[in-house]
């Protein structure tokens, strides 16, 4: 008994401890007369997996502009590391692209969660956080706090306000149930949703969350029906999203669908539609906001960005065209193509970073017509403009005319 | 002679383990240190519970969650608390210690699969748990070291100095582990060569016997769980300090088995074999996803070669180790 205790107290006694110190680089890593490198998280495997075109996508743009002559004659390369959708994972793999591969920034890594596990670390360290792949709000609105990083695509706040507008406009009688992921960002849209609705906030019958790790929503969707939802707001992954429009469909549920823009790609919603899933009149009539041209579109077919988009998938080993978080990956990849030739001959961290914070591209050919990429030092979101847009008869169409979200 | 020859080997043996201790991560790249130092974690977590499975006879399938109980103990204190994420070790191991008492209540009156069972429940309520005291324990989303307190992260930008020495924040996580893992390892040595392992053992090969020679039952079993509790607790608060994040999902019920194949392909009922049980957990899961990686292949692979290991092996590399080692010493023994 008397060593049982001697146990504990040398397991407590045996520490040698140690205190922190910084150290710091001091010329620019990454940065090499022939190259830049940068790198990022994306869950290449793991339940968020589908996203995974969307490093992809930025990689066939990267090969692209290399096979060009690369920017300022250095070539671009992107490292992408695999976390699985797993903040603990994104940490390891974020310190090892920062201190053992050396990267001049971190680009386009995937996850709201995950970017907030890793933004800390790399503004100690002063490493750019550039266009993280989640559509917080916080990325814009806290750049004073944290200057080394940078969002992308219109915030998750914004698009739910979108949706309480519209549905407050349309059916102020609708009774609207919501399925949200029980983070920071299924959060970040149901409070931009309750802001939408503003004095009908009370439209809102019932909102049920749902963990990442849950098998299934099933219960979820049960008990929205059980509350006399008419409406369904879908804030949710696209495991989650195709999910809730077949256990809808198994209960005999037909709402109108409000359904959220990461869930919401073509190639998403063709899956929902096949009848062995939830079927075409399960998925007709759902509304969502767009800021991309879908290569699925016709209506493209023929247009000279989502052209470029079919010939660097095609040559630059590019996987399934039909994908369109390729084309986001794309988007933000000519976004860091602009901003690392505003940078100077010899860009730096810190040059990097102003020109991320002084952005105002209009030729980005794979946003829809007028969607501008623009931020000034007050203001952190690159992009801020969408459409709303209708599902009808296999494709999305979208109405109204571009908003400006905040 | 044969006593000195005896000593003489033991302490080649162990000048060669503390030799390949210090200098394996400079063998290695700075980052792998970090999964070496992983690799430690399951370790001291092994360690744990071959005390509990293989010296007293008692299946626990719920290490995972005591696992947890250090992780969170460890990330309350430094995400709420602002301690440095080192000093709460030692009450991370304490606090499971004590979880591990608990559960060792039921084990007075289950044996064998029962109680497997019972600790397995453990295990898979735990994450469930956690979600449930979201205010403590951050829910899905977990503790954020990084995020709430990043001061009191040893080795934030990636270096650690230690009195005047600076040294990556890799190689202090891998020297930590390991460390604290060796000491763990000689603190077991300890016990289960005295009279508490004598009692361990007697346990473990008869409750009826031990109980008629004076063993007092409870008391050696919950005494093994707790024990095995403490050192699962310094584990979970390594691999919380590692991973600079706890949630839910770090600490399935998978851990749980994990650790139990390592004990298993370790050896149970022996120590030095672990350190080859733990490698086993850590670096199998890599290696069969450069097999294939399509999916389902890995998975498979994984179990065949857990099959293959314990057909070969049935007394684990614990075993193997013995029978090499055997004749060798015997031979040496003999020869004055």
């Amino acid at each position: 008994m008397r060593r049982a205790l001697y146990l504990t107290f040398a397991l407590a006694c045996a520490l040698a401890l140690a205190t922190a110190a910084s150290g710091e680089h001091a010329s620019t890593p990454g940065v090499t007369a022939t190259e830049v490198v940068i790198g990022g998280t994306i869950p290449v495997t793991g339940v968020a997996s589908a996203y995974k075109t969307v490093g992809y996508g930025a990689a066939a743009y990267f090969r692209y502009v290399n096979a060009h002559g690369g920017v300022n004659k250095r070539k671009i390369r992107y490292i992408i590391k695999d976390d699985q959708y797993d903040p603990a994972q994104t940490i390891g793999k974020t310190r090892e692209l920062v201190e053992q591969d050396h990267v001049f920034a971190i680009f386009n890594s995937l996850g709201t969660e995950h970017n907030l596990a890793t933004r800390p670390y790399l503004n100690a360290l002063k490493v750019p956080q550039l266009f993280v792949a989640s559509g917080a709000t916080t990325w814009g609105r806290d750049s004073k706090q944290w200057p080394w990083t940078i969002g992308y695509q219109p915030n998750y706040r914004a698009e739910g306000t979108i949706y309480g507008r519209y549905v407050a406009k349309i059916s102020p009688k609708a009774r609207a149930g919501v399925l949200y992921q029980d983070d920071d960002y299924g959060k970040d849209l149901l409070a931009g949703l309750r802001k939408g609705l503003g004095k009908k906030k009370n439209l809102i019958v019932s909102a049920q969350g749902y963990n990442v790790d849950d098998p299934d929503v099933r219960s979820q969707i049960a008990r929205l029906k059980a509350a006399r939802a008419n409406t369904l707001m879908v804030f949710a992954t696209p495991k989650f999203a195709i999910q809730s429009y077949v256990f809808a469909r198994q209960l005999g549920w037909k709402p109108k669908v409000y359904m959220n823009a990461v869930s919401s790609a073509s190639n998403v919603m063709g899956i929902a539609a096949q009848p062995t899933v939830a079927g075409k009149k399960q998925v007709e009539g759902t509304i969502s906001i767009v800021f991309l041209k879908d290569p699925n579109d016709p209506r493209w077919a023929k247009d000279r960005g989502i052209r470029l988009y079919r010939t660097i998938m095609k040559r630059y080993k590019g996987t399934n065209p039909k994908d369109v978080y390729n084309v986001y990956g794309m988007s933000v990849a000519h976004t860091f193509v602009e901003a690392l030739k505003k940078a100077g001959r010899n860009p730096t961290r810190d040059s990097i970073m102003r020109a991320a914070r002084h952005l105002n591209i209009h030729n980005d050919p794979f946003l829809l017509p007028g969607v501008v990429v623009r931020t000034t030092p007050g203001d952190g979101f690159p992009l801020d403009q969408a459409r709303l847009e209708r599902y009808h008869k296999g494709r999305w169409v979208s109405f109204g005319g571009l908003f400006r979200v905040r | 002679m044969r006593r000195a020859v005896g000593i003489g080997l033991w302490v080649l043996v162990v000048a060669a383990g503390l030799a390949l201790f210090v200098f394996l991560p400079h063998l290695v790249s700075d980052f792998h240190s970090r999964d070496l130092a992983r690799a430690g974690v399951f370790f001291i977590a092994i360690v744990g519970l071959n005390l509990l499975t293989g010296y007293t006879g008692q299946i626990s399938l719920g290490h995972g969650a005591l696992m947890a109980i250090g992780g969170y103990t460890t990330a309350a204190l430094v995400v709420h608390e602002h301690w440095r994420d080192v000093w709460t070790i030692p009450l991370a191991g304490i606090a499971a210690g004590i979880v591990g008492f608990v559960i060792g209540l039921p084990a007075l009156r289950l044996s064998g699969p029962y109680l497997a069972l019972a600790t397995f429940g453990f295990a898979v309520a735990m994450p469930s748990l956690l979600k449930k005291f979201s205010g403590l324990t951050g829910g899905t989303q977990g503790l954020r070291f990084l995020e709430s307190s990043p001061q009191q992260v040893t080795g934030l930008t990636g270096s650690v100095t230690i009195l005047g020495h600076s040294t990556t924040q890799n190689h202090f996580l891998y020297y930590l582990t390991w460390a604290i893992g060796i000491v763990g390892l000689a603190t077991a040595w300890l016990i289960v060569r005295g009279r508490v392992g004598r009692v361990f053992r007697a346990v473990r090969d008869s409750e009826t016997a031990a109980v008629s020679s004076g063993v007092n039952l409870a008391a050696t079993k919950t005494l093994a769980f707790a024990l095995s509790g403490v050192y699962a607790g310094v584990a979970g608060a390594l691999l919380a300090i590692q991973d600079e994040i706890v949630n839910p999902l770090s600490f399935g019920f998978l851990l749980s088995i994990l650790i139990l194949v390592g004990a298993v392909v370790g050896g149970l009922g022996s120590l030095p074999g672990l350190v080859l049980g733990a490698l086993f957990v850590q670096y199998l899961p890599d290696l069969s996803t450069h097999v294939s990686t399509r999916p389902g292949v890995p998975d498979f692979v994984y179990g065949a070669a857990i099959i293959v290991l314990m057909i070969l092996l049935p007394s684990g590399a614990g075993g193997l180790l013995r029978r090499v080692a055997g004749p060798l010493t015997t031979r040496l023994y003999t020869r004055p």
